[in-house]
């Protein structure tokens, strides 16, 4: 930034971060979260198609997303040193029927695309 | 702070407002709103008529800043943010676009699938309004089933560690006896932070003395946020709605600095572009239908960035003037010859 220097100037001289940190007073607080955009495919390992109605969770987190009608699946989730990701096929034979799938991502960078064939149960 | 700092803090206000990134942009992305308050921070006299500004002419608009800061966020705004069907999609493109999102909302239709579907769409930040326990709460916001809602929506918002969040009131006749009670409410619910307002007797709220304080009240609002900052349980702090003399770094983190056009711009329902929603709206420095929006922020905005004309009626010979430049924009409405509330003549009245 062209005035970093500047605003670390002012910070040294005492005065605190809070200065670059504000919020309107009809406002909400700014993001400063870390998190990552998670997306992909599912597909069936038997036939190679998209598979649609399968619920992607990650472990010690409520969030979830269905795949929609061409496998897609987007989500931002907060960042973590690991990921365990569930797959699950919740719609009964709708859509097919497959075993769920879980994966661990160790190393992660600020998006993940996954490419996941579910094998049919 | 001590008059050293006081010198350093006006430098550096100095330079912020010749600098005047943007990086906090309300969008009013509706007029709408499921409630009917009695008071209202969007000014609220627009026709909820009017359509929702479509997502493709919002995006043009901040298709024409050319490298968004680090922590560039858009607050969508209303009305009632959540009545749009097509807010997961305003998300997910502001964040193609290297911005942040959050959202103001009044909770009432804030639930766990929402939540989810929102999360999944990069919010990161939420603001959720409480005006007081059931009562005074349901009477602000004229709805009987309003506190009900908002207190499953606080329970959700507070549930997960992705949101920065808080909750926001305006203190009132109504709820100025509650504070304590409202505090024990959010910090029972893990809530990190909340923030106070007085109102500002503009818009639906002008006839209503209910919705007001006395200098006195004003003063134990003042004594009591400095003593639940001292406590360190839960982050409370005055709005920046004005200068408090005294007051300043008792009652927030940082001392008042109005960045209404500095750092904060606006896109309203209309196109209008200005900053704070609050804020009078004969304030708007063009409109992204006719205007460039860059082009706007770079060259527009004087009257935001150059606030002398500010020193007029009872701000002409104040002595606090130089830290104080006039307190916030949204006091300044109407001929502007006067602002409408000055905080640190109320607290010296008592």
């Amino acid at each position: 930034m062209k005035h970093t220097f500047y605003r670390k100037i002012i910070q040294g001289l005492s005065l605190t971060s809070v200065m670059f940190v504000f919020q309107a007073c009809y406002g909400t607080p700014q993001d400063f979260g870390n998190d990552i955009n998670l997306a992909g495919v599912v597909t069936s390992s038997a036939t190679g198609k998209p598979v649609k109605g399968i619920k992607i969770s990650i472990e010690n987190s409520h969030q979830y997303q269905l795949t929609d009608s061409i496998g897609r699946f987007a989500m931002y989730v907060p960042k973590m040193e690991s990921y365990n990701i569930k797959f699950e096929d919740i719609d009964s034979i709708n859509n097919g029927s497959f075993r769920s799938k879980d994966t661990t991502l160790t190393t992660v960078n600020n998006s993940i695309y996954l490419n996941i064939a579910l094998e049919s149960r | 702070m001590n008059r050293l700092q006081k010198y350093i803090y006006r430098r550096f206000k100095k330079k912020e407002t010749e600098i005047h990134d943007l990086n906090y942009l309300f969008w009013e992305c509706t007029s709408r709103c499921n409630l009917s308050c009695l008071h209202c921070g969007s000014d609220c006299v627009r026709d909820a008529s009017i359509p929702d500004m479509p997502l493709g002419d919002f995006l043009k608009a901040i298709d024409t800043i050319p490298i968004p800061t680090g922590n560039f966020t858009v607050v969508l705004t209303g009305g009632e943010p959540l009545l749009r069907n097509d807010l997961e999609q305003c998300g997910r493109e502001i964040r193609k676009r290297g911005m942040r999102w959050s959202m103001v909302t009044n909770g009432y239709l804030y639930t766990a699938e929402k939540q989810n579907t929102l999360l999944n769409a990069g919010l990161g930040a939420l603001t959720i309004s409480l005006d007081g326990m059931e009562e005074s709460h349901n009477w602000l916001r004229n709805a009987k089933q309003s506190f009900t809602k908002v207190d499953k929506a606080i329970d959700l918002a507070a549930s997960t560690p992705r949101l920065n969040f808080d909750v926001v009131t305006c203190v009132n006749q109504h709820n100025f006896t509650e504070l304590d009670a409202i505090y024990n409410y959010l910090t029972d619910k893990k809530v990190k932070a909340w923030r106070l307002f007085t109102i500002v007797p503009i818009g639906r709220a002008k006839n209503n003395p209910e919705l007001f304080l006395s200098a006195c009240q004003f003063k134990e609002l003042m004594e009591f946020i400095a003593d639940k900052r001292n406590e360190k349980e839960m982050d409370v702090k005055f709005s920046c709605e004005g200068y408090v003399g005294n007051y300043e770094t008792k009652v927030r983190e940082g001392a008042f600095f109005c960045r209404a056009g500095i750092n904060i711009g606006s896109v309203f329902i209309d196109g209008s572009i200005s900053a704070c929603p609050n804020i009078d709206r004969s304030f708007a420095q063009g409109n992204i239908y006719t205007d460039n929006f860059n082009e706007v922020w770079q060259t527009r905005f004087q009257p935001f960035r150059n606030r002398n004309w500010t020193r007029t009626g009872k701000c002409e010979k104040c002595t606090e003037y130089k830290n104080c430049g006039g307190s916030g924009m949204h006091l300044w409405h109407g001929e502007k010859k006067n602002v409408l509330v000055c905080h640190t003549e109320k607290l010296k009245q008592v």
